[in-house]
């Protein structure tokens, strides 16, 4: 795999608008900033390698290297990605309670791993009425200020690369499957740096089928409403099909065919719903409210969890099979339409297939095998 | 500089052009002056502002030059001797009221001083005043040296008093900015008094209205003015012819390519047989004098700088006289002899009369002159155009560019004249996208404001100095703010004229002379017009971004960011450090991933320097100023700033 430097990040990626915000290479140096959502570089860097372009999700991704590295095999391109065990979840008695999104199971897991100290930092995402707000916390009750997802992409990841900086070398993440990828990314020392250490030390990952585009979501919705009133956003399980806007007096329900258009074009190419390179991935449970859906990976996930529950902080139950059913046609869902897309920019004219070199080309040789 | 009002008859100073002009005005007695700052021409007005105080002059730094002309004008119409000073652009700010003033016709001795920068030495045009001479309908002086310059100016404030109508003397880089010697003459002992006259008969040029019209009858007056110069230019001593009686080539020149043609001629040895016309008055041309002159041979050459204007005055009146001088040979621009554009030298000029005699010269052995050119290569170091060290504009930039990158709606800067025009370059990191006239860029951006009812939704900044705020971005913000134009405009406040020498402005509390002055405060300015503005210090990144920020939001009309720090050599600022800086090698991240050396890559302020063999970064200390700015850029916290007790 090639790892280039800024200049083909912004070619390849930001000038093909295929960012997704994710924030990996925001701060990593001076060049790459986010604001309202967007990122920019501001000045030119004319290294050839950067880890700006080695870690970004939506560059050239070696799957299989991923996989070799984290679960000692190459990629199999299945649906949910590796797992060792897929649960309902919610969080304990212990947990005190917070504006949850769904069952609380990630905030619960997250102030659980600061107050065991197997992190020393952790990296959410807070929100300053619709603007996501990246946050690097180290108090246990610092975490369910963050809790509850926003729709719209953050760029979260600064905030790693915030905490690096800052000297903390245990971290944990929770993040959407692209933050996931670009995290395992940054643990893997791709550019094989003799006094390289994983900052990173326990991930968890949320499922996500699309994010906002922030500029444009503020566009769209300030043509309908007070911005300033707006206390919380819900997107339920299927067959909803709506997002309920949450203001202080009233609940207003938009299709979700209306806010697709307002979807990031990374997205759309994006094959992966589940987190795959996460520690643990959690998601809502389809037809339970207040409950999550869990999906343990890793042997690391799998220690966390039991001590959650043992601590009565996280509450596990079986899921059924149905739900694994649907979830699996969900994921495989997502693969399917990334492929096309992909397919699609890569069949279109020379200038179309231009555009999105390295993305096309690696995720028809791994992805989808 | 009160040597310039030396009262002994006689003597022989060395003083500058631009001092030359300003003695030439005291012999003759000038009681005001006027002008607004520009290369080549400010020492003139800031030579005459330390006369002392005994000599009752009045001398103002204007607004801008069409004020500075009207200021002078009143003192002419109240029977004083006058002067006005600009560069050659100023004339064009000056041409409405100018074209008036002419049509009027003047009292007291009144002179326009436009300094032209021939090769744009400091200027981004290379536009000609003399033009204006001919447009107007005015005589036109141009002094060929140091002496000329201070005896023409001198004698313009009489001709104009003979004429009663405005002279010009034009001066030219190498004139105004070169020294030689120059013998004094005589101050005047009177003390002048001031009084308008207004209530005599209508039509009197002494005594009634100062206007005008009837525009016929006063144009065929200042046509009579014309004809009078024409007769006085006939004799006149400044318009001298050297050389043989019948020369096998007449050059014709005036100005500095005086000098340059006489050491070209000289350097040829050609005397015996090239006659040279040396005009003081070009315009108009005295007939009878270029008769007799142009009568004496059959090729004749017009050396002058950028546009052909004295060439085209003199085959105009050629082939008026050609039934008595016959028809000649012309060279000069319009043959290709000699370029449109930029400065003309004795070399060039040389190599001109070296292919008009057909002779063989070389000025060096041509492996001299290689071998001269590859050491001056090798041991001068490539140096960028770049703001000063500590300068106010490199830390607005930095400013204004990460804002707009990061605002990534592809916003650009419109800009205009000063220090910060640099910023088209890479000091200023190429922010600026338009740069013409003064004030100029917050016009610009008033038009570019209201194309987003053509889908244009890209956000518009503009930058002007605070000067240049009073000078002509004022009309601007006005035509913005009621035209309801989305524009941010950036007024790059750092307290003075810099570019031109730390003039004062309308913004200060001094003027020329040195004296107290109200200032006007340029945010109450702003929103007395209507705009939103915002102060910050340049030197507080965070700060300027956040209001930057804010105001870049704020989709309704204008707002105006007033960014104030003193520059970085005002005599205020000068040789005094506020930080003591050093840069922790251990910590500079140097040329790694996580830097690639943005202090010296990119901020580049010529303080910070590159340490090749450590590769890291290190502070110049005979440079750097102490400003403490490099300290916030620093991705590693390296850059260290330490307070000077
Ligand atoms: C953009 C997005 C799309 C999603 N799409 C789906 C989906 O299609 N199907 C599904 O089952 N679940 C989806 N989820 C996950 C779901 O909304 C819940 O986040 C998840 O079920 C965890 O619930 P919880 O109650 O445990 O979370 P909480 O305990 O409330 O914690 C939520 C955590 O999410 C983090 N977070 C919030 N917003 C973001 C963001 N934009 N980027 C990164 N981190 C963030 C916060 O730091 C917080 O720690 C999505 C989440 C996001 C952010
Ligand atoms: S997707 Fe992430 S890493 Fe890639 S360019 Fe965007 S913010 Fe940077
Ligand atoms: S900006 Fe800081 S880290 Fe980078 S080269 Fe300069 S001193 Fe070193």
């Amino acid at each position: 795999m090639q790892i280039s430097g800024s200049n083909e990040l912004v070619e390849q990626i930001l000038k093909n608008d295929l960012c997704v915000a994710c924030g990996a290479c925001v701060g990593l140096c001076p060049y790459f900033k986010v604001y309202r959502g967007k990122v920019a570089m501001t000045f030119p860097c004319d290294l050839t390698q950067g880890r700006c372009y080695a870690y970004c999700p939506k560059t050239e991704v070696d799957y299989d290297n991923l996989s070799q590295t984290f679960y000692g095999k190459p990629y199999q391109g299945s649906a949910l990605g590796e797992y060792r065990r897929i649960a309902a979840s919610r969080a304990g008695d212990k947990m005190i309670s917070g504006p949850f999104q769904n069952g609380g199971t990630v905030s619960a897991l997250m102030t659980l791993a600061l107050k065991t100290g197997m992190i020393d930092a952790a990296v959410l995402t807070d929100s300053d009425g619709l603007i996501p707000v990246p946050r690097l916390i180290t108090k246990e009750e610092e975490v369910v200020q963050c809790a509850s997802a926003k729709y719209v992409a953050s760029p979260t990841l600064s905030c790693v690369n915030k905490g690096v900086e800052e000297g903390y070398d245990r971290i944990g993440v929770v993040g959407t499957p692209c933050q996931m990828t670009a995290v395992a990314q940054m643990k893997c020392n791709l550019l094989d740096k003799a006094d390289f250490k994983d900052p990173i030390a326990f991930t968890v990952g949320l499922f996500c089928t699309w994010a906002l585009d922030f500029r444009t979501f503020v566009d769209f919705l300030s043509d309908r409403l007070d911005l300033s009133t707006i206390c919380s956003m819900d997107i339920p399980p299927p067959p909803a099909e709506v997002l309920i806007v949450k203001t202080a007096d009233k609940d207003i329900e938009i299709p979700l065919s209306d806010i697709r258009p307002l979807v990031l074009k990374g997205c759309s190419v994006c094959p992966d719903m589940t987190a795959e390179w996460a520690d643990v991935s959690v998601g809502a449970y389809e037809g339970k409210p207040g409950w999550n859906t869990l999906i343990i990976r890793s042997e690391k996930g799998e220690v966390m969890v039991d001590e959650a529950v043992k601590e009565g902080f996280l509450i596990v139950d079986e899921l059924p099979a149905l739900n694994l059913a649907h979830l699996i046609q969900g994921a495989d869902g997502k693969k399917r339409r990334a492929r096309e897309n992909i397919e699609k920019a890569a069949a279109g004219n020379d200038s179309e297939r231009n555009k999105q070199p390295a993305v096309t080309e690696n995720w028809k040789m791994s992805s989808f095998q | 500089m009160t040597r310039i009002a030396d009262d002994h008859k006689g003597t022989s100073h060395l003083l500058m052009g631009n001092e030359a002009i300003a003695r030439g005005a005291l012999e003759a007695g000038v009681s005001v002056a006027a002008g607004y700052p520009g290369t080549p021409s400010s020492e003139i007005i800031s030579t005459l502002a330390k006369v002392p105080k005994e000599h009752n002059l009045y001398v103002e730094w204007s607004t801008n030059e069409k004020v500075a002309m009207e200021v002078a004008a009143a003192a002419s119409f109240a029977g004083l001797r006058s002067m006005c000073v600009l560069k050659q652009n100023g004339v064009n700010v000056a041409a409405d009221f100018l074209l008036h003033l002419s049509g009027s016709g003047t009292r007291g001795g009144i002179i326009i001083v436009p300094c032209d920068d021939p090769g744009a030495l400091s200027s981004i045009n290379e536009g000609e005043s003399r033009h204006f001479a001919r447009l107007l309908e005015i005589p036109l002086l141009e002094p060929g040296n140091f002496q000329e310059a201070k005896d023409m100016t001198k004698w313009a404030f009489e001709l104009s008093e003979e004429i009663r109508n405005l002279v010009m003397v034009r001066s030219v880089t190498r004139l105004s900015h070169a020294s030689g010697n120059v013998i004094f003459g005589e101050l005047p002992k009177e003390a002048p008094r001031a009084f308008f006259k207004h209530d005599g008969f209508i039509l009197d040029p002494m005594e009634g209205i100062v206007v005008s019209v009837p525009v016929s009858y006063r144009h065929g007056q200042q046509h009579e003015k014309l004809k009078k110069s024409i007769e006085i230019f006939e004799t006149s001593p400044f318009n001298i012819y050297t050389g043989p009686d019948n020369p096998e080539l007449l050059i014709i020149t005036a100005s500095v390519c005086d000098l340059y043609t006489r050491e070209a001629v000289h350097i040829l040895g050609l005397q015996d047989r090239v006659g040279v016309l040396k005009l003081g008055t070009t315009w108009p041309l005295p007939p009878k004098l270029m008769e007799k002159v142009m009568g004496r041979t059959d090729k004749i050459l017009i050396i002058e700088e950028v546009i052909p204007f004295l060439e085209e005055n003199v085959k105009i009146l050629a082939s008026e006289l050609a039934p008595k001088i016959g028809i000649k040979t012309f060279f000069g621009k319009r043959d290709g002899s000699l370029p449109m554009a930029g400065e003309l030298n004795p070399d060039l000029i040389i190599s001109v009369l070296v292919k008009i005699f057909s002779m063989r010269y070389e000025s060096m052995p041509s492996s001299y002159a290689e071998k001269a050119e590859t050491y001056a290569l090798k041991a001068a170091p490539a140096r960028d155009l770049t703001f000063c060290p500590g300068c106010p504009h490199r830390a607005s930039f930095w400013s204004i560019h990460n804002v707009l990158k990061m605002d990534n709606q592809e916003g650009f800067v419109c800009g205009d004249i000063g220090c910060y025009s640099l910023a088209t370059l890479p000091t200023g990191f190429m922010s600026l996208k338009t740069m013409h006239s003064m004030g100029s860029g917050t016009g610009v951006a008033s038009g570019f404001g209201k194309l987003d009812q053509f889908g244009m939704e890209q956000p518009i900044l503009s930058v002007c100095g605070d000067s240049t705020f009073f000078h002509s971005v004022m009309p601007a913000l006005v035509n913005a703010v009621h035209h309801k134009s989305n524009i941010t405009v950036v007024v790059l406040d750092n307290s003075g004229t810099a570019m031109t020498g730390f003039q004062p402005h309308p913004g200060l509390k001094v003027d020329a002379r040195g004296n107290e002055a109200p200032n006007i405060d340029i945010q109450a300015v702003c929103e007395a017009i209507g705009a939103k503005v915002k102060t910050s210090d340049p030197f507080d990144f965070d700060g300027t971004q956040k209001a930057l920020f804010d105001l870049l939001e704020d989709k309704e009309g204008v707002k105006v960011l007033i960014l104030k720090q003193i520059c970085a050599l005002s005599p205020e600022k000068k040789e005094k450090k506020m930080f003591e800086m050093s840069v922790n090698i251990e910590e500079c991240l140097g040329q790694s991933c996580g830097c690639n050396r943005l202090c010296t890559r990119i901020f580049r302020c010529p303080g910070l320097v590159w340490d090749k063999d450590n590769q890291t970064a290190r502070i110049d200390e005979a440079i750097c100023t102490g400003c403490g700015v490099c300290a916030n850029i620093c991705p590693s916290g390296a850059i260290k700033k330490e307070e000077v007790a």
